[in-house]
């Protein structure tokens, strides 16, 4: 039973990204190395930033409800690099991008198409998502496994496991989208797109903080779900509006 | 709309990943039903291999005590590796191949047999299957003999040679696991060093016998998984798309002009060479060395053997690189007690890229020691050793001679590992138990 809900939980947070894994990127071996790499960046940027704050964690966690501000300066901190971290990504896409045109040249095949560019981006930010799935929700799954269940102070209604996972599926699709939306941006100098994605990221993360409140969760999660459809609308859109350009003008981009 | 290039790069490198993302993923399955309940088994203090001749771990001692021991233990199975391989290539010289072939035969038999069938049984014993003690003779007797055949000879599905492969990798992987902590860290990072002497210090025994076995123009035998493309055939310039994708990139930087032919050209020139492309005119060499190794209750009996790989292959025209991969067993007061498959080269030829089955192993022991920490470690060392990995195959169409598979991704396991347990644990946990999250 208890190894069901364990699966459950991994589902719930992983079940989105997987099934687009599996319908999406599996076919195309590429972008299945690209989901890896940028798993592996996100977690190079988990490790530098946990080695920055090593020294300060953790927070003496005193019954005083004031001490969310350093939280407040970790997260802010956080996604600062993060982003930082996405725009060194965009610009090694930028390379990979001349690479495979180039190559394609040479096999005398089809230039990148636009679906083609979109798919990378999505593939990247899948590897965004997963990553902090793993690393916030699926790793601390472990003892959900077991024969008990765990619930903290502020948030008694729903066990942590599920509160975390339902957290890391919204992070999950955050992540995913925003990717695509900020390499779109970029493509077209869109200034909008370019800082809608930090604005998300950060205003998302912020959100979180409300769960420091007691019985917070049941605003912030709702909170963090409708930025997380915010998300999807406004990249669902953008990408509509790009391909039905492009198949206007085609050729073009 | 015709398909565009994304399917068509990195086949190889999916190719060989996923196989040792399964032979991972099965190991730490492995290790977590088999200790989750009982963590202090006997088994886990009663195991002595040569891995741990000299000290056995206790977690009672001190630090420096444990360091020493482990640096011993590694230090004293690098060079009874070392000396096997050097007995190996002997062997090899003086052309006793049959020797080797049946030897290799047996072992394989062995370890499917005995080890395979002991990890059968706790399994059985854990999840209380119910099943009499015929029955699982019989299977366990059939899937060996299966597993053998399907390993060592020809006109086998290469389905079921690859998932014998990584069953192989497996069940020595599991055997590895239950060495002591202090002594698997150090014996990984020994048996990366040792991995890089190896196959690049000229005079290195696996170097050695690579060169014996092209000089003399014939096969070693191979422990070795290959991965074959399971897509048809590209059309004939499609070769290796990364390494002409890599090559394509170098040569742009470097404005020359194309020079596809060229390079094939070269590339036969090479006699080590280890990258085949462009319609396989190349010879491919895949070398791989088994070694055994018995301590029997008086003495010890060094037998080393290798076997050909039966490279059932239509048109063979195939030049290879070569992939070398030890095995050795060590028995002890007649019971097994450890066995490790040593190193492997990679290679990318026209059929896919090789990888040792030592490799596979010790991978697989690395992930395997990181699940008995946590499931957060486990993907860090996953994600370094496939990243690691990813590095070696790209070094290796760019270099395109047969390199060591494990010092760059065991060096990133190691490196990751210690990270995350001692940065980014406190870390991750201190948030995520807080519900913050970005």
């Amino acid at each position: 039973m208890t190894v069901a809900a364990g699966i459950g939980y991994a589902l719930i947070a992983l079940g989105p990204s997987l099934s687009l894994f599996v319908s999406v990127i599996s076919k195309k071996p590429f972008l299945i190395l690209t989901v890896l790499s940028s798993t592996l960046l996100w977690l190079i940027s988990l490790i530098v930033l946990s080695g920055i704050w090593r020294g300060f964690l953790p927070f003496s966690s005193s019954s005083s409800s004031s001490s969310w501000w350093p939280y407040a300066i970790l997260i802010l901190t956080s996604v600062a690099f993060q982003e930082a971290l996405r725009l060194f990504f965009w610009k090694l896409y930028q390379k990979l991008e001349d690479m495979l045109d180039a190559f394609a040249d040479r096999v005398s095949k089809p230039r990148l198409f636009l679906s083609d560019k979109m798919l990378i981006a999505l593939a990247g930010g899948l590897g965004h998502g997963v990553a902090h799935a793993v690393f916030f929700c699926i790793s601390l799954l472990t003892p959900a496994f077991g024969p008990a269940t765990y619930f903290i102070d502020r948030c008694s209604q729903v066990p942590f496991f599920l509160l975390s996972a339902i957290i890391a599926l919204a992070f999950v699709t955050i992540h995913t989208f925003s990717m695509v939306i900020a390499f779109n941006g970029y493509a077209e100098g869109n200034k909008v797109d370019q800082y809608f994605v930090p604005t998300v990221h950060i205003v998302a993360g912020m959100v979180t903080l409300v769960n420091w409140a007691p019985g917070g969760c049941s605003v912030g999660i709702p909170v963090l779900y409708l930025i997380a459809i915010l998300t999807l609308i406004h990249c669902g859109r953008m990408v509509w509006r790009r391909l039905t350009e492009n198949r206007i003008r085609p050729g073009h981009s | 709309m015709e398909s565009s290039i994304l399917e068509s790069i990195g086949v190889e490198i999916i190719g060989v990943m996923s196989p040792v993302s399964i032979c991972m993923f099965l190991v730490v399955l492995l290790v977590y039903s088999l200790s989750s309940d009982d963590p202090f088994s006997s088994t886990d203090s009663t195991i002595r291999t040569a891995a741990n001749l000299v000290y056995v771990e206790n977690p009672s001692d001190s630090v420096s005590q444990k360091l020493e021991g482990a640096l011993l233990n590694a230090v004293v199975f690098v060079i009874l590796i070392a000396i096997v391989t050097f007995l190996l290539v002997l062997l090899y010289y003086y052309h006793c191949t049959n020797f080797l072939k049946y030897y290799m035969r047996f072992s394989a038999f062995f370890v499917f047999a005995s080890m395979g069938g002991s990890i059968f049984l706790s399994l059985i014993q854990k999840f209380s299957i119910p099943v009499d003690s015929v029955t699982c003779l019989l299977l366990l007797f059939n899937f060996t003999i299966v597993g053998v055949l399907s390993v060592f000879a020809g006109g086998i599905p290469i389905l079921m040679r690859q998932g014998y492969m990584v069953c192989l990798g497996i069940i020595v992987a599991a055997w590895f696991t239950k060495l002591p902590e202090w002594t698997t860290w150090v014996l990984l990072v020994a048996l990366a060093l040792y991995d890089l002497v190896a196959v690049l210090a000229p005079g290195g025994p696996l170097k050695l016998l690579v060169e014996l076995a092209s000089s003399r123009d014939e096969e070693l035998p191979a422990l070795v998984y290959e991965a074959r493309p399971t897509v048809a055939p590209r059309n004939g310039g499609g070769g290796s798309a990364l390494g002409l994708l890599i090559t394509g990139v170098m040569e742009a930087e470097a404005e020359s002009s194309s020079s596809s032919i060229e390079l094939q050209a070269v590339s036969r020139d090479n006699v080590n060479e280890n990258e085949g492309r462009g319609g396989g005119g190349n010879i491919d060499y895949s070398v791989v060395t088994m070694e055994d190794f018995r301590n029997e209750e008086i003495q010890s009996v060094r037998e080393s053997e290798e076997e050909r790989s039966p490279l059932v292959r239509n048109f063979r025209e195939g030049q290879l690189s070569s992939a070398d991969n030890g095995q050795r067993f060590d028995r002890r007061e007649g019971e097994i007690a450890a066995e490790a498959m040593r190193r492997g080269g990679v290679e990318i030829a026209d059929r896919g890229i090789k990888l040792g089955l030592g490799d596979f192993v010790f991978y697989s022991v690395l992930v395997g020691r990181a699940a008995m920490y946590d499931l957060m470690t486990v993907y860090a060392c996953y994600l370094a050793i496939i990243s690691g990995l990813g590095c070696t195959l790209i070094l290796l169409s760019v270099c395109r001679k047969a390199l060591p598979a494990l010092p760059i991704s065991i060096m990133l396991g190691v490196l990751f590992y210690f990270l995350t347990r001692l940065l980014m644990e406190p870390f991750i946990v201190g948030t995520a138990t807080n519900l913050m999250m970005f």
